[in-house]
């Protein structure tokens, strides 16, 4: 009589318990929390007043500018750099070790050495411009209203871009020569080999790198809180810093656990979508 | 519009994998490099397509040097062992490619494309990606590809190694029909030596970088240059006899056979045989030879010998071959 | 010509990339004084040691290093005891069905939660069960956060080694722990040496969870000792990048050992090479 119950069974149970304790019961709590009121009735106010909240819109509008700018320009950055160092005959190995480095780094450690830089009265960054000419005024960086969130994404860009570097230069190897010889051969140039040929067979890879990164970026914390705050004023204030405040500082658990369901809502929505174009090809 | 390479050489760090290889294909003609694995006949086939670059010597095609040219102006076709193909493109965009990559107008391109694939079989498989197709069918769009534009030369790196033995035979054919219609050089690369010598005009077997000789198929089977050129064509290969003074080749089918002793014939025992439907093989040992020296002779099928069956056997003498002992080379006749 | 060009962007780029953190460590030996002239010493500054000292023998800081080792080591351990026997039972046993990939995939999907959907939920549990601000509680919540990684990677070194292997051990006599433990495990000791890494790297960098669940000195991490000065009115900037610099010494040491594995754990296995 054979056993229904699949003989792996006792060596996956204890790490499915842990996560189930540990991840899943969390969430339902969470949803718990989100949908019960200070006297423990059911309510929907949570989620109603996240329509209504002004400040969760600018959070979101925030995150979203920060995600695709830092995404693209990462991306962009990333791709130029597998190229670059792919076509190194020699001491590649050295030169990827150190571009790793940012990458690496406890991001608090990476935002601690960014905040002495971006300081605009004794920081680096405009004691160096100062040097050579250009005039310091108005580069306020993180200090800056207008000029935080961009300050941030910088940081995000020094500190990530090894990553894409790393995921499309391991996609940029994993491609057969053959192709690509055979488009030599057939008289294309380099830039034709690399929009015909290689490109087209990075894409699972790009669009893996996209996501993996895309989720990252949406849930950013430890950079801001270090650099900014959220701040000056709610100028760098993203959805998991917005939550934090509301749990931590204002104590609102209701509410902040109904803003991470629609966090969490969008993430699933938004990777659903990706995945969904990398099976398509 | 002959192609010379003169003088060629490539070296690995301190290995030399082309040793100033030098020889001249004609107009029109097949040529075979032929030769073991690691013998340098891929390296110089990627040194004259431009995948690789000469250390030593010159190429000459149509007249012009090319040795140092991109593959790309070369006007070179080549057709890879494994294909090649592009796999997000469909067999269309394949093989309409090289126009593509020349502005060839887009209608112009459809023509062609239409044309070729007609040719070989293609017509149906036109919107199906390489993934979608067999073996001999992803063969023939790496063929299409390579006739589109009419190049000055062909260059195949083992193309139906990949393929199994029915299609491999069925694709030789075509092959060699192909080549006879367009008339261009070609040069083909493999290590099977019944694909040389069925496909080739005049073959060039290479080893360890060198050629070792380069001739039609018939001299080379029967007037081979060296010893390593004689056990290398012929299936089953040469048999090679060391005297005291000289190695004597004798090809299995000029070994004359008989279980009845005959005036001058030498006596020995059987080995082996092996039945192959058409012939039998058979293996002879000769006690007053070299210990492990085998004879291979052919005989007619059915001949049912049992192991250490007394025979006797003779070399044809109009056949023998000799060799100089020292370095393998033939002894002039 | 062209080539000499390539090197030098690569040249450029490296230094963009060390320029900060090199910045670091100049500000950690710099004497206060040294810390912001103008124009800024890259090179050529009296070094001191007393940032070090203020920061790690006087001040907290050895504490919070503790606290990280100790975390670090722990809950990259427990996720190893829980997460390669997953790992085993996933690629080695029959399923019915897809389950394995559909278990496999949940696993994984379980890394793509925002950790902040399920921080304040773990907060009231952890508070509840009165494992708040202590290092113990904090590992477990660690642990379930490597588990994933270490079931997916290993389960990718497991589907690389041949069942045969296993199964001529049986037959010899072995139980399949046994196998596991005496043959399938030393042929991935690189693949479990990386996974290791990962687990060591990710616990030791981790800020989010560490900042809510401990709030009080005993029971600090390195990042968060880190932040916690940063965020106050007068920021030691030499002790703190003392402590930074400490704070990126070893994983860039592990990391740097790991490197090859690198791109297969952060991109999940799905990138072959």
């Amino acid at each position: 009589m054979k056993s229904r119950i699949p003989s792996g069974l006792p060596w996956v149970l204890p790490a499915l318990l842990i996560l189930v304790t540990l991840s899943i019961y969390p969430m339902i709590y969470s949803v718990k929390v989100s949908i019960t009121d200070a006297s423990g009735a059911f309510t929907l106010a949570n989620f109603i007043r996240l329509f209504q909240d002004r400040l969760f819109g600018a959070a979101a509008v925030q995150t979203t500018v920060l995600t695709l700018v830092a995404l693209v320009i990462e991306f962009v950055l990333g791709l130029a750099l597998a190229v670059l160092i792919d076509s190194l005959a020699r001491a590649r190995s050295v030169f990827r070790a150190g571009l790793l480095v940012p990458m690496l780094l406890p991001p608090v450690v990476a935002a601690v050495a960014w905040r002495l830089i971006y300081n605009p009265q004794f920081g680096v960054l405009n004691g160096t411009l100062r040097r050579i000419g250009v005039n310091t005024a108005p580069l306020t960086w993180t200090s800056g209203e207008n000029s935080a969130l961009l300050s941030v994404i910088l940081v995000d860009v020094w500190e990530w871009t090894p990553f894409l570097f790393l995921l499309l230069s391991a996609g940029l190897q994993a491609i057969p020569p053959e192709p690509i010889e055979a488009a030599r051969i057939d008289g294309a140039g380099a830039w034709r080999i690399f929009r015909d040929v290689t490109l087209p067979l990075l894409k699972p890879t790009v669009l893996l790198a996209l996501l993996l990164r895309a989720m990252d970026l949406v849930r950013i914390f430890d950079q801001i809180f270090i650099l900014t705050q959220g701040g000056p004023g709610t100028a760098t204030e993203t959805v998991s810093l917005y939550i934090y405040r509301t749990a931590f500082r204002f104590s609102n658990f209701g509410y902040a656990a109904a803003m991470s369901f629609v966090l969490l809502a969008a993430t699933i929505v938004f990777s659903r979508g990706l995945m969904r174009l990398m099976r398509a090809r | 519009m002959a192609l010379e390479i003169d003088g060629i050489t490539k070296r690995f760090g301190s290995r030399e994998a082309v040793s100033g290889v030098s020889l001249k294909a004609e107009d029109g003609e097949f040529v075979v490099l032929l030769g073991p694995s690691g013998c340098g006949k891929s390296t110089l086939l990627r040194m004259i397509a431009g995948l690789e670059m000469p250390d030593a010597g010159t190429l000459r095609l149509a007249g012009g040097d090319i040795t140092h040219k991109e593959a790309r102006d070369r006007d070179i076709a080549m057709v890879f062992q494994s294909y090649a193909l592009y796999p997000h493109m469909t067999i269309a965009q394949n093989i309409g490619y090289p126009l593509r990559v020349r502005k060839r107008p887009p209608a112009e391109i459809a023509a062609e494309v239409r044309n070729v694939a007609g040719r070989l079989g293609l017509t149906n498989l036109l919107n199906n990606l390489p993934r979608q197709l067999s073996g001999g069918e992803r063969q023939r769009v790496a063929l299409a590809r390579a006739i589109i534009r009419r190049p000055k030369a062909f260059l195949m790196d083992e193309p139906l190694s990949n393929l199994d033995a029915r299609l491999r035979v069925e694709m030789r054919a075509e092959l060699k029909h192909l080549q006879h219609e367009l008339r261009i050089i070609t040069i083909y690369v493999t290590h099977d030596q019944a694909e040389a010598m069925t496909l080739a005009h005049r073959i060039a077997i290479m080893r360890d970088g060198k050629i070792q000789q380069f001739d039609t198929p018939s001299t080379i089977y029967n007037r081979p240059a060296n010893t390593f050129v004689a056990g290398f064509v012929g299936s089953p290969s040469m048999n090679l006899i060391e005297k005291s003074d000289e190695i004597l080749g004798i090809r299995p089918e000029d070994v004359d056979v008989s279980t009845s002793e005959q005036p001058g014939w030498t006596p020995a025992r059987v080995y082996v045989t092996e039945e192959m439907g058409n012939e039998t093989i058979v293996v002879l040992k000769d006690a007053v030879l070299k210990a492990d020296t085998q004879i291979t002779t052919r005989m007619a099928a059915g001949s049912k010998l049992d192991f250490d069956t007394p025979v006797w056997y003779r070399f044809r003498p109009e056949k023998l071959h000799r060799f100089q002992k020292s370095t393998g080379a033939r002894l002039s006749d | 010509m062209k080539t000499a060009f390539r090197y030098i962007l690569a040249c450029a780029t490296l230094l963009i990339a060390l320029a900060p953190v090199y910045w670091l460590v100049t500000i950690s030996l710099k004497r206060e004084v040294d810390q912001f002239t103008y124009p800024p010493e890259w090179i050529g500054f009296t070094t001191t040691f007393q940032h070090y000292a203020s920061a790690f023998r006087n001040g907290s800081f050895a504490h919070y290093f503790t606290n990280s080792v100790l975390l670090a080591a722990l809950s990259t351990l427990a996720a190893l005891v829980f997460g390669v026997p997953a790992a085993y039972g996933l690629a080695r046993f029959e399923w019915p069905g897809r389950w394995s990939e559909n278990i496999g995939n949940w696993i994984l999907s379980t890394r793509m939660l925002p950790p902040i959907v399920t921080i304040v939920p773990l907060f009231l549990m952890l508070r509840e069960a009165r494992l708040l601000n202590s290092l113990f509680g904090l590992a477990i919540v660690y642990t379930a956060f490597n588990l994933p990684f270490v079931v997916w990677m290993m389960r990718g070194f497991f589907d690389e080694v041949p069942r045969e292997i296993e199964e001529a051990a049986m037959l010899d006599g072995e139980t399949r722990v046994g196998a596991l433990l005496r043959i399938v495990l030393p042929l991935v000791k690189p693949g479990l040496a990386a996974t290791a890494v990962f687990c060591l790297v990710v616990a030791w960098n981790e800020f989010l969870f560490a900042l809510i669940l401990t709030q009080t000195e005993s029971a600090m991490t390195l990042p968060v000792g880190i932040a916690s000065r940063v965020t106050q009115y007068e920021i030691r900037w030499g002790e703190m990048s003392a402590a930074g610099v400490v704070a990126m010494l070893p994983v860039l040491v592990f990391a740097t050992a790991a490197q090859k594995y690198l791109v297969r754990g952060l991109s999940l296995g799905a990138v072959k090479g």
